[in-house]
This record gives C-alpha cells, structure tokens and sequence, in this order.
C-alpha cells in the first residue's frame, strides 16, 4: 500500500515487521510480539477503516522522508498553517488522499490533499500555533 | 533550603551548591538519531536562528537558549527530546547495543527509554515499564514522537516484573528528587527522612529484581535524581550484599565533574566499593543532581 501510494522503496522497511490489532496496524522491531503484558508494541503506523487507511503522523515522520510521490514539501507561510493545524489551498502535483507534508526536507506529518485543498491532519496534542512557534520556519535565504 | 543542610560535610564547595539551588535549570535538549542527524538539527536550528550551544562532553546535547523548546518545530517533529543534561548520563553508562534485549525498569516519562531506543537503533527490544496508567501515557506519547519501534510498554510492579532475560536493565528508580530543585524548590521542603526510608525499601526491593532479570554477564544501572545516601549508596551496597554474583563497575563520564559514592555516612558503612559509584552535583556542571551506580552480573 505504501508503495503504491508514496511509491517508498520496500527496502525502507527491511527489519521491520507488522501487526494488525483492531483497526491499527503497528511497525515493530521484532517479527514475534514478546510474552508479556503489554500496553503497547512497537509505533503506530496506520489505521485502516474498510478499505481507506491512514498513516500516521509519526509513521510519516520516520519513513515519509523515503517517499518518491505524495509528498509535497511546503514553504515557511504554508507549513506555518499546517502545524498550526489549519486548511490551504494549495497548488501541487499530489493525487487526493494522504499524503507525506515535508519543510526544507523533513516530514512534518500527515495531510489530507482533496480537490486542491490541503487539511493538516496533525494530532491536536501536537500542533503549534502562530504565537508559539519559537522557530519560526526560515525559508533558507534570510 | 534546610533539607541540604545534612550534605554540608559530604558535598565539596557546599556553598556553591546553595547558591546554584536557587537558579533555574537551563534548558537542556537530546537530538533524536532516529529521526534526524547531529549537523542536519544544528544547521536547522542556525538557519531558523534558535540560539544553543551544543555539550562539552556529549555529541547529542545541546543547551537552548529558548522559553519554550516544546514549542520548537524540532520538538514537533521529533528530532529533538527537551531532557534535562545530567539524566542523559545513565543511559550513556548503561550502553545498549543494536539488537539487545534491554528493559527500563521505570520508564515514565522516557526520556530515557527514548535515548535507549536511538542508542539501539530501533533494533532489539526495548520494554519501558512503568506501573502508574497515568504516567504510561507520557511514555507513550514521547516514545510515538521519538519514532521508536522497539518499544514495548508494559505496566508491572517493577518488584514483581515476570522473568525474562536482559541483556541490561535501567533502574532510574523514584526517589525524593532533591537533585531537581532548581526545577521545583519545593521538593526540598517535601524531603524528610521517613520518606527517603520509605522509598528505600521500593527500591532495594526494584534493585533487587534488576539483578534477577539481567542475564550472567549483564548490566544493570541504578540512577536516582537526589542526594540522599539512604536512596543510593545504601540501596546498592545493600544489593550488592545480598544478591551473589553481581558486582560493581566503576562509572565515570569524560567530561562532567563528580564525585565519588560516599563509602559511609551517618554512622553506616557501605564499604569502599561504593567509590565505583558517582555523584553528580548542581554546582559541577550547572545541571541537577544525579547518582549513578553500575552493577555487572557475573
């Protein structure tokens, strides 16, 4: 799924296995789940409802870097929206869906591109808002 | 600041201690190697002009000159984990290898279990434990943003963990915290000697489990952020007594001024084993207060 959607070389994912628990599938280090108790294994990866999954943002965030397409990375004006959590139109050779959100090469996370409109998909714990952000996104020039 | 007093025959320059309670920690981040690489961060931090100096004697650390480094896209993106210096020590001293099975024994909030899991390359095993539900959600959030994938986290009583082999094993153990004060002063005026005592029975008793979980020829660290000897050296030295085959390393960081474990106090003798182990104070490196000892499985 991931490589026809972001067409991500499947060498990226080389010692990592998967497993699916409900409508989450997580990444994880080792192919046997150990016998103890546990809360959690491994990260997150995606969600999957029906026949639509999700990445998720710290998936991305990992292996999003590898994506060869779906992936858009944003100028300093537009990624400030997108952590802030926010809507844009944007312009951009993306198919609709999910796609890897990048600034100056590093993934910022998940977004949803449809009809030209790109919704940050940043879990809310975790966006920033103007006024916040220390570091101001430099777009490399100043 | 009554609550030091006890340290004043035990602690050199005791008065620069004082005066560096009082001032407030700097702010101290870890670069996530998962995720990012040390001249990637800090040429992304100089072009967006965020001040920071990186560590003496630790390639990863850095002090940021920043209010509010949660705040900081890096944070947002994972490749930097706000954590306070001197507690990058103990998974430095710990030494996890790609591939290991290793278990952070009290785990919350991960800072550590994090700084294991870059250390391991997100190869291995890794279980951060921790029993309070309450706490193992800032463990989780911090190890999904670290991007850790060797992570297991699980809820034990770390004194009744099931019997599994490690090859190392964590013990930052709860402890009555005076070594942050400059983060919360009032940890000083909490700290009396029933509740140091109180706690040492839990961690004996966590130490003690360690020691049974990690394989014959295996590490197990013991840190803990306070000063007091009945939290430390008489958690260790009591250990050391009664578990066989299990003995002490000596623990030095490049770079940091300490000192050494106390080989008594207060009327009793740990013995001079106890030298192996290291204190770190305020006043030394400007950080918080810190005890490490290593202890190797025979």
């Amino acid at each position: 799924m991931w490589w026809s959607r972001f067409g991500t070389p499947l060498s990226t994912f080389e010692g990592v296995s998967f497993y699916r628990k409900g409508r989450n599938v997580w990444a994880f280090s080792l192919p046997e789940i150990p016998d103890m108790r546990c809360e959690s294994v491994g990260l997150r990866f995606m969600s999957v409802r029906g026949r639509v999954w999700k990445p998720t943002t710290y998936a991305l965030q990992l292996f999003g870097r590898f994506a060869t397409k779906n992936a858009v990375d944003l100028g300093p004006d537009q990624a400030e929206k997108f952590i802030a959590g926010e809507q844009q139109s944007l312009e951009a050779d993306l198919e609709d869906g999910y796609v890897v959100v990048s600034h100056r090469g590093d993934v910022l996370g998940c977004g949803l591109y449809t009809r030209g409109e790109l919704v940050s998909q940043l879990p809310k714990e975790r966006r920033i808002v103007k006024e916040g952000i220390e570091n101001c996104l430099s777009d490399g020039d100043s | 600041m009554d609550g030091l007093e006890r340290y004043r025959g035990i602690v050199p320059e005791f008065e620069r201690l004082i005066e560096a309670i009082v001032r407030p920690l700097p702010v101290t981040a870890r670069i996530n190697t998962l995720k990012t690489d040390r001249d990637r961060l800090l040429f992304r931090l100089r072009e967006a002009k965020v001040p920071f100096q990186p560590f003496s004697w630790y390639s990863l650390g850095l002090k940021l000159d920043v209010e509010k480094p949660g705040n900081l896209i890096e944070n947002l993106m994972g490749h930097i984990h706000v954590q306070e210096e001197i507690s990058m020590v103990s998974p430095i001293i710990l030494d996890p290898k790609p591939g290991e099975r290793v278990l952070d024994l009290c785990a919350a909030p991960g800072s550590k279990t994090t700084q294991i899991a870059s250390m391991m390359v997100n190869r291995g095993l890794l279980v951060a434990n921790d029993p309070a539900n309450t706490r193992v959600a800032s463990l989780r959030s911090n190890c999904e943003r670290a991007g850790a994938i060797n992570v297991v986290v699980t809820r034990y009583d770390g004194r009744r963990f099931p019997s599994h082999e490690f090859d190392r094993v964590l013990v930052d153990a709860p402890c009555t915290g005076q070594g942050m004060a400059r983060k919360d002063l009032s940890v000083l005026d909490r700290w009396s000697l029933k509740r140091s005592l109180g706690l040492q029975r839990l961690q004996r008793a966590l130490l003690r489990r360690a020691t049974d979980l990690a394989k014959p020829g295996g590490t197990v660290v013991y840190s803990t952020c306070t000063f007091a000897p009945e939290e430390n050296e008489a958690v260790v030295s009591w250990v050391a007594d009664q578990v066989e085959r299990v003995r002490l390393e000596k623990v030095s960081i490049p770079g940091l001024e300490s000192c050494p474990g106390l080989v008594e106090w207060d009327g009793s003798l740990f013995g001079d084993e106890m030298e192996k182990c290291i204190r770190y104070y305020p006043h030394q490196n400007d950080t918080g207060g810190f005890f490490v000892a290593k202890l190797i499985k025979e």
